[in-house]
């Protein structure tokens, strides 16, 4: 990029931002100059909460995925809160903000303990269940809530020539504090793993992401502001009851107005809410009332999801940069360009080296089986990893390699069998709790969070489970930093702010590389580090690995290529039938005829033994003791 | 002891009526992964369509299915094509936001065509019982069971006994397979929404007689089916059939022993203690999930 271009995209920035600050400094005047225009200001502050309540609902359902169909709870839950606290101690419900956040708060987070430990569909289900629960719950207990009847809120304190000018006030601060918040979430470590957590749950999982503390939190996280905001609507309101306190129809809106104004991004759901809120309104007026309403924003919704599904701020700025980029030169991204560009770096693994440690393993499997149905696929394997050493896993297709390395790393649940790292016994452990203890891994066909950038792919992982971290500024500061010099270690510096999917495949293995550095690993498991790339990267790659090595980082490396494990690698442990056949240095391993047979089949045998090898099998180190 | 055994009969009678609306919504998601909010609206929808008709012309309601349910049959081929297959293959996100349109768009037309009040079916037997060993069984609700077991014994052998139902469990266990071993994904998507849909036939006909119902209903029914297929598994027939078992007892016995309107709590209570122990639910299976890449 260009100075001027750099220039240019910099102004388009500022000058999108000066056209949120006019547009709010608007909305702060337009009371003061049209103080009479009580209409349009009834009609602004509804949209101010639907803004606020659909940028709330995208921390959970635009950030991380899981869509919420039942966010208005949180209104209820927030409104009856302050409502019958004011109502029993005739104060003012204002001064229950706190607590309404904090009830929304406290409900998201039981529900979401309990729902959102798996993956898929019941959060869903679960979430318009909610919403029906609170409504027969609220109806049902009359003593406390007063049922259907109602509750009657006291009126505001200010005077009615004020009509609801502190409402719009107060409704578009809470608004500007929510959009602050979203910001900054969206800016920390936590929203990046947010973001990791819609891609590729699996893979946030395997570089330390909790995925259900993240989703638990993200969930309560966008309950908060709506609990708050609740209590203010239950003010304006000034009466309240189940079923529009609780109302699906609000639901409904929410998840409209963040869809078509743009699902995960910062100002599409502010756009969406305020243009629901207006063209609902219109209809309303002009369209014959609000019998038809719901029949528009059912229409609606499913228009928006068949012919606008990304909405229309991505929308809009997609078609802007199609056009910025039609008038672009293209930039020069060959291999070679990349392979002058690495920089050396101290990774400092969290184990000592090689020569210090005592003689005990680091990655220990005793035993270790699982079957598919039928099919034994890893069929009591022992293997070990000393470490600083690269050790190489290799065996036909099907053995059971990949098998193993996700039963290593918690993917898949281990059968039976132990498996120790470090002198911790982790097969019992969730695959982020495995990556904070310094395992990490790469697997054979990329899995790079394709639309997030570069840096942010190498910014999400979490090398602990501490909560500060998850707050720490992913895009600038400590973090940001040394995502930077990692990216810049495996070569690939200049691409930060690519997008990965963009990137070529090879690139991508290299991202990942630098991807699981960040977890400041003891040990890597590489999953075909050379399949499918071409020989400069191999050789840039086998650099990094020797690199890396050299500073402590231990290896198990699966691989095709052998020439390149026997170059690389020592020991080498082959596996057949999900079985370890073998396991010794190279020489001797390549000898054996237990592995030609694995590999060619028995009629390849050769009848007599291979010249110069030693088939001696004591010196195989005796099968994987 | 006859309140007790009255009530687990009357459970078990529901229960079955349950069991044959959640399985359709069970079999969409099995094959498709689509979780279909409008299976409730579509029920009412057809509630709607039987009153008017019963209210007509005065055929009985339960036997007016045998009208419903083809014609059921065909609006959700004609959703299928026309709507859902539009998204096939973008984020399981996308169909729950797409048919949770549909169903408000379907409450929308009712607002607008039938009016925002309370309808039900009452033919000449709505009131009267039979009486079985002090047991007394209301007529409506035994008819609308018989109707509901004979349809699903109906799905059950088409599932299980065609090549088309064959076809259908196939692509359900494994898409990708089934295509390989020539069944067409799309056509058989098709089929299995439609079968899925044509459930509400019978269940919005039945539904019409044992339950007042209005636009707005939809979304109590949804949210019941839905939990059966949460508690008894997401896909899994034979859990739909559990759920909706311990769905029609919850219901009568909290009926029975409490109040009536804490019985839909109480079976969101199960289902969140269910799920507290078994996250993928009675009878799911965790599929060995695509990791191997």
């Amino acid at each position: 990029m260009t100075f001027v271009e750099s220039l240019r995209t910099r102004t388009e920035g500022r000058r999108g931002k000066l056209a949120l600050i006019a547009m709010f400094v608007a909305l702060f005047l337009y009371p003061v100059i049209l103080p009479f225009a009580v209409y349009e200001q009834g009609v602004l502050l509804l949209a101010f909460l639907m803004a606020l309540m659909a940028v709330s609902w995208n921390i959970i359902s635009g950030f991380a995925g899981y869509v919420s169909l039942g966010h208005s709870v949180f209104l209820g839950l927030g409104a009856y809160t302050g409502g019958l606290l004011a109502e029993t101690y005739q104060v003012n419900p204002l001064w229950f903000m706190p607590l309404g956040g904090v009830v929304a708060f406290v409900a998201a987070a039981l529900v979401g303990m309990v729902v959102l430990r798996t993956r898929g569909h019941a959060f869903v289900i679960i979430t318009i269940a909610l919403l029906l629960s609170m409504q027969v719950l609220v109806t049902n207990f009359r003593s406390i809530t007063n049922g259907s009847n109602g509750v009657n809120v006291p009126l505001p304190f200010w005077s009615s020539d004020y009509q609801n000018m502190p409402f719009y006030y107060l409704f578009l601060v809470l608004l500007l504090v929510t959009i602050a918040f979203a910001a900054w979430i969206r800016r920390t470590k936590f929203g990046t793993g947010l973001l990791a957590i819609r891609e590729d749950e699996d893979k946030a999982a395997a570089i330390g992401v909790n995925t259900t503390r993240y989703k638990v939190l993200a969930y309560a996280a966008s309950a908060v502001p709506i609990g708050v905001a609740g209590v203010v609507y239950a003010y304006f309101l000034s009466f309240l009851n189940p079923i529009g306190a609780f109302a699906l129809l609000t639901s409904v809106t929410i998840v409209l107005s963040a869809l078509a104004g743009g699902r995960g991004t910062l100002w599409g759901p502010v756009l969406g809410g305020f243009v629901v809120t207006i063209v609902s309104e219109v209809a309303n007026v002009y369209g014959g009332g609000s019998q038809s309403r719901l029949l528009v924003l059912g229409l609606a919704l499913v228009l928006v999801v068949l012919f606008l599904p990304q909405g229309i701020l991505p929308a809009v700025s997609a078609r802007l940069a199609r056009r910025r980029a039609a008038q672009q030169k293209v930039e020069y991204t060959d291999q070679t360009g990349v392979a002058t560009a690495r920089t050396s770096i101290v990774v400092t693994p969290r184990s000592a080296p090689a020569a210090e440690r005592t003689a005990a393993p680091l990655l220990e499997i005793r035993g270790a089986a699982k079957s598919f149905g039928g099919l034994r696929a890893v069929d009591g394997v022992d293997l070990t990893v000393e470490a600083g050493s690269i050790t190489a896993l290799i065996g036909p297709n099907g053995s059971g390699k990949t098998t193993l390395f996700n039963l290593v790393t918690g993917a898949m649940p281990l059968g039976s069998g132990e498996i120790w790292f470090d002198g911790t016994r982790i097969d019992r452990m969730p695959p982020w709790e495995r990556a904070h203890l310094g395992l990490g891994r790469t697997f054979q066909i990329t899995r790079l969070f394709k639309s997030m950038t570069v840096l942010e792919n190498v910014v999400a992982p979490l090398p602990t489970a501490s909560w500060g971290l998850m707050g720490k500024d992913a895009v600038s500061g400590h973090e940001a930093e040394r995502a930077r010099e990692l990216l810049d270690f495996v070569g690939l510096g200049r691409f930060g702010s690519q997008q990965a999917g963009a990137l070529s495949y090879g690139q991508q293995k290299l991202v990942e590389l630098a991807q699981v550095l960040m977890l400041e690993p003891k040990m890597i498991l590489l999953d075909e580090p050379a399949g499918g790339i071409n020989p400069t990267l191999i050789n840039r790659m086998v650099e990094i690995i020797r690199d890396l090595n050299r500073q402590g980082i231990a290896f198990l490396v699966v691989e095709h290529n052998i020439p390149l494990v026997l170059d690389l690698c020592d020991p080498v442990a082959v596996l057949s039938r999900g079985k370890v056949i073998a396991q010794g240095p190279p020489s001797i391993v390549r000898a054996d005829p237990l592995v030609l047979e694995a590999y060619l089949g028995p009629e390849w045998l050769p009848a007599e033994p291979v010249p110069g090898a030693v088939l001696d099998q004591a010196a195989l180190s005796a099968k994987g003791s | 002891m006859t309140q007790l055994v009255q009530a687990l009969v009357l459970g078990l009678l529901i229960g079955g009526v349950y069991a044959l609306m959640a399985s359709g919504l069970t079999l969409i998601f099995g094959v498709m992964n689509i979780i279909n909010v409008a299976h409730g609206a579509l029920l009412i929808l057809v509630a709607f369509i039987t009153w008017q008709i019963w209210s007509v012309t005065g055929i009985d309601p339960i036997l007016l299915s045998v009208v419903t349910t083809p014609l059921m049959f065909g609006l959700g081929w004609l959703l299928y094509k026309g709507v859902l297959s539009r998204i096939s293959g973008t984020s399981p996100g996308m169909s729950v936001l797409l048919t949770f349109g549909i169903a408000i768009t379907i409450e929308g037309v009712l607002n607008v065509t039938a009016g925002n009040r309370f309808r039900s079916a009452t033919p000449s037997y709505f009131s009267e019982s039979f009486r079985v060993f002090g047991i007394s069984l209301p007529k409506a609700q035994v008819f609308g069971c018989l109707a509901a077991v004979l349809v699903l014994g109906l799905l059950y052998v088409v599932l299980t006994k065609t090549w088309t139902g064959r076809a259908i469990r196939a692509t359900a266990q494994n898409a990708s397979g089934a295509a390989l071993v020539g069944i067409q994904a799309a056509g058989v998507a098709a089929l299995a929404f439609a079968i899925g849909t044509a459930t509400t036939g019978v269940g919005g006909s039945v539904l019409s007689v044992l339950y007042p119902f209005f636009p707005a209903s939809h979304y109590d029914w949804i949210s019941r089916l839905l939990g059966i297929i949460v508690l008894g598994g997401m896909g899994s027939l034979v859990g739909a059939l559990v759920g909706a078992l311990v769905l029609g007892l919850a219901e009568t016995l909290t009926a029975t022993y409490g109040s009536l309107q804490w019985s839909t709590l109480i079976f969101y209570a199960v289902i969140m203690l269910v799920l507290l122990f078994r996250p993928q639910g009675l009878f799911g299976s965790r599929l060995r999930q695509d990791v191997m890449a």
